[in-house]
């Protein structure tokens, strides 16, 4: 399916770098259907913040090259959802893999888990799968602002801004 | 997931990496003025709703074009376009500023020499 002819419309607005307000009346018009979209894409378990997230970088992304996106081959909604689609993939991809060697993060809330599993790291690498991990995670914080306290704590980050922003 | 409410704030946040949108601008500009949200708004005379909108504007280019576009995104935010251009431009000086001074030392001994010769004007100009 092609572009609109409203999404050609912005498209062509975005183009021209010349129109000061374009891009945030594109976003003020698509963002929430497209992180909707997103959301149901990427499935009941995906976190709803990172899905935002990914949604955002690929609206930047576009804004800065418009001419990337080809409104003959796709709508510009396919396009941006498709391509935050596989951001949030890689997102989460990479922190499967970081979790996969976070035993610190296991240690705490998991440690009364039932089935006598031995949390040492050797039984944690043999045992635990990072998705479950994941699971485990988003389920003992259902809270998204939590779930990216304990990112910023598992990627050792001491600075305190990024907390206090959050 | 239907229940999640996504939030032009947070793209706003996003884009402050973003050079050629207004975010990091205002970003600077509530700091150096110490101003939260409801004192920008307050300040460009717009509903705070209004701000992750400005955010996302593309930074106004600029002379002939910068009145217009300044109009232009006031327009579209609902703000006061001199208090608008007001803020662009002690950012983006402010900016500038910030850009030079990886230069540093060698600007203030400039200054000093000017000043040095402002000083004693009866002094042929110095030859280097």
């Amino acid at each position: 399916m092609k572009a609109t002819q409203e999404e050609y419309a912005f498209h062509q607005r975005l183009l021209a770098r010349d129109d000061p307000t374009a891009f945030a009346e594109l976003a003020e018009w698509l963002y929430t259907s497209l992180v909707h979209s997103t959301c149901a894409r990427a499935g009941a378990t995906a976190d709803p913040v990172l899905v935002e997230e990914a949604v955002g970088q690929a609206l930047l992304d576009y804004h800065d090259a418009p001419e990337r996106y080809d409104p003959d081959r796709s709508s510009l909604q396919s396009y941006l959802s498709m391509v935050a689609y596989r951001d949030f993939q890689n997102a989460r991809a990479k922190e499967h893999r970081r979790l996969k060697h976070q035993v610190a993060i296991a240690d705490t809330p998991f440690g009364d888990q039932e089935g006598g599993v031995d949390w040492d790291m050797e039984t944690l690498l043999d045992h635990v799968q990072a998705a479950e991990l994941w699971k485990a995670i988003q389920a003992a914080f259902p809270d998204p602002v939590e779930r990216q306290i304990v990112e910023l704590l598992s990627d050792r980050v001491r600075d305190p801004d990024p907390y206090a922003k959050l | 997931m239907n229940e999640y409410k996504p939030s032009l704030t947070r793209l706003a946040r996003l884009a402050h990496k973003r050079p050629d949108l207004l975010a990091s601008l205002i970003a600077a500009y509530q700091e150096q003025e110490g101003l939260d949200d409801t004192g920008l708004a307050t300040f460009l005379d717009c509903p705070p709703g209004m701000l992750p909108r400005l955010a996302l504007c593309r930074r106004p280019r600029q002379a002939p074009h910068f009145r217009q576009d300044v109009e232009r995104i006031a327009s579209y935010v609902q703000a006061s376009p001199i208090k608008l251009a007001r803020l662009i431009r002690a950012a983006e000086s402010r900016e500038a500023l910030g850009q030079l001074s990886g230069a540093g030392p060698s600007l203030l001994l400039a200054a000093r020499d000017r000043e040095e010769r402002e000083g004693s004007q009866d002094e042929p100009p110095d030859a280097s």
